[in-house]
């Protein structure tokens, strides 16, 4: 089957000499969870940003269903766009709109320019953003404004935008960030049962380790650019976070697993 | 004797000390250089406050029959920096789109943008009304040219820095989604910016009341050609009365333009 997503010998330099990412190759098939992990500034943001050409690369092929990203442009670049969802660490919404205007930016790649513009959405389009919001339990918010919600519900009216794209593939970019531990498994839970209904493919750029744990099928370990580690999270031993993150597994803060209890009883 | 402790870092002192004495420098160089003499401003003070006591108080009212004629060049200033302040504002809009790295769909183009506004801002709106004033006549209508084109400047450079503070993160995300440029105008960018732009129109208006006055009395029209006449004919009992009524004038638009401005920004 062909792959979703196709990286192909991407690298990436600023022009203030990082060098973001270095020779990265992997594929991702339909189905796919991966969680991408690594310190801050290992290139995570980069990679995903790379796939919607938010950045764009400097070197190798990003492929979206076989198309190559970086020689698009223009209109053939947003129809590529539409169908890859984003989701972002500050949710990124427009607060002075209702949660519904901003839900049904998720359908704007799809519409004529002017009707875009001046935001005439199809009947059959906000009758899916209701129900979209009724499953994500903000039904009773659809006439809110965006910055009257709490963090975790302004992430999960970003969830909504992105399936409203009809994605193929969703980028989540440090989604649970800014949210506190319930929040975060609230999201954590939507993003994993929702992509998995609609079978979409999905990325995530996490730094709890023990969140990627549970909820990928797959995980990158990212480190200075490189890819250091690709596979399922039951091979993830010691040896390759401490490879990841430079440093000793107990001078991380991992959480969920038992190390925590066994370091709390040491300074007891 | 123990060393007395200081309360401000060594170097931040010396700093400071520096400033005052650099100042007081530029002072005495200065005055030398523009011939100022505070003595002179004493001993002459006699003949000014003679001047204000007996040509400008106290306040006179013009001729009952010039006074509709004076009521109505305050409206014509009023509507001066209205109009150009609105039709500035709309031009700025667009022209701004392309004045930030950020939003504008030719990254390259928006130091040019940004130079051009800069450049146009830095000459005052009097020195544009005198060049226009040479060249197309005098008039209401050339004064309102020469306001707009620096509001215009002003506004763009301001725009620019609302877009770029509160916009960018919503940009992104609808360029994720494949939105065109003019969708990410008017469904991110607009909205979101909207009571940023109308707070900074509000005080562009504010200061083009001021300016109106000012480009009026050089042939632009309104209160201020009709001040200037009455400074001509010497009747400065009468000047100073519209004086008054145009520190009444831009007192009014002053509070009001406030109140709506703190009521956007809530």
């Amino acid at each position: 089957m062909e792959p979703i997503l196709k990286f192909e010998h991407v690298s990436k330099h600023y022009p203030n000499g990082v060098h973001a990412l270095k020779d990265v190759s992997f594929e991702m098939a339909e189905g796919e969870f991966i969680s991408v992990i690594g310190p801050s500034g290992s290139g995570k943001s980069t990679l995903l940003r790379a796939v919607n050409r938010l950045i764009p690369i400097s070197g190798g092929t990003v492929r979206l269903d076989g198309q190559a990203v970086s020689a698009q442009r223009g209109a053939p670049l947003r129809r590529l766009r539409r169908r890859v969802g984003m989701i972002f660490q500050n949710y990124n919404l427009v607060y002075s709109l209702s949660v519904l205007q901003n839900v049904l930016h998720g359908r704007l790649g799809y519409m004529s320019g002017v009707n875009g513009v001046l935001g005439l959405y199809s009947e059959a389009d906000k009758r899916e953003a209701l129900e979209l919001l009724g499953e994500l339990g903000l039904g009773d918010f659809a006439y809110n404004r965006a910055s009257d919600l709490s963090g975790g519900q302004k992430q999960r009216v970003g969830i909504a935008r992105a399936v409203m794209q009809r994605p193929r593939l969703l980028l989540c970019d440090e989604p649970i960030a800014s949210l506190d531990p319930s929040s975060a498994k609230t999201i954590m839970d939507l993003l994993r049962d929702m992509t998995q209904k609609r079978s979409i493919a999905c990325i995530v750029n996490l730094h709890q380790l023990d969140v990627a744990l549970n909820y990928s099928t797959r995980i990158i370990g990212l480190s200075q650019g490189e890819i250091i580690f690709d596979g399922p999270p039951d091979r993830l031993d010691d040896a390759t976070i401490e490879k990841i993150y430079g440093t000793s597994r107990e001078n991380l803060m991992i959480g969920g697993s038992g190390d925590e209890q066994k370091n709390t009883a040491d300074c007891a | 004797m123990s060393k007395r402790i200081p309360l401000i870092a060594r170097d931040l002192k010396r700093l400071y000390t520096g400033f005052l004495l650099a100042a007081a420098v530029l002072f005495a160089v200065c005055s030398v250089l523009t011939q100022f003499n505070v003595m002179t401003l004493i001993a002459n003070g006699g003949a000014f406050w003679a001047f204000i006591t007996e040509d400008f108080l106290p306040p006179a009212l013009p001729k009952a029959s010039r006074i509709p004629g004076v009521l109505s060049s305050v409206v014509v200033t009023l509507a001066l920096a209205m109009s150009s302040t609105t039709v500035a504002a709309v031009l700025a809009f667009f022209v701004s789109l392309f004045g930030s790295e950020k939003v504008s769909p030719f990254p390259r183009l928006a130091k040019a943008v940004r130079g051009f506004a800069t450049f146009l801002r830095n000459i005052p709106a009097l020195v544009w009304a005198f060049i226009l004033f040479s060249s197309l006549g005098i008039g209401t209508g050339v004064g309102f040219v020469a306001l707009c084109v620096t509001s215009f400047a002003f506004m763009v450079r301001a725009f620019v820095e609302t877009m770029e503070d509160v916009s960018q993160d919503c940009v992104e995300s609808l360029q994720a989604v494949g939105a065109s440029f003019p969708q990410r105008v008017a469904q991110a960018i607009l909205p979101s910016c909207l009571s940023g732009f109308l707070s900074w129109f509000l005080y562009c208006v504010e200061v083009n009341i001021r300016a109106s006055t000012i480009v009026g009395m050089v042939g632009g029209g309104g209160v201020g050609l009709t001040l200037f006449s009455y400074i001509k004919s010497f009747q400065y009992d009468v000047a100073l009365s519209i004086i008054l009524l145009i520190a009444a004038m831009v007192i009014v638009v002053d509070q009001i333009t406030a109140k709506l401005r703190r009521e956007l920004l809530k």
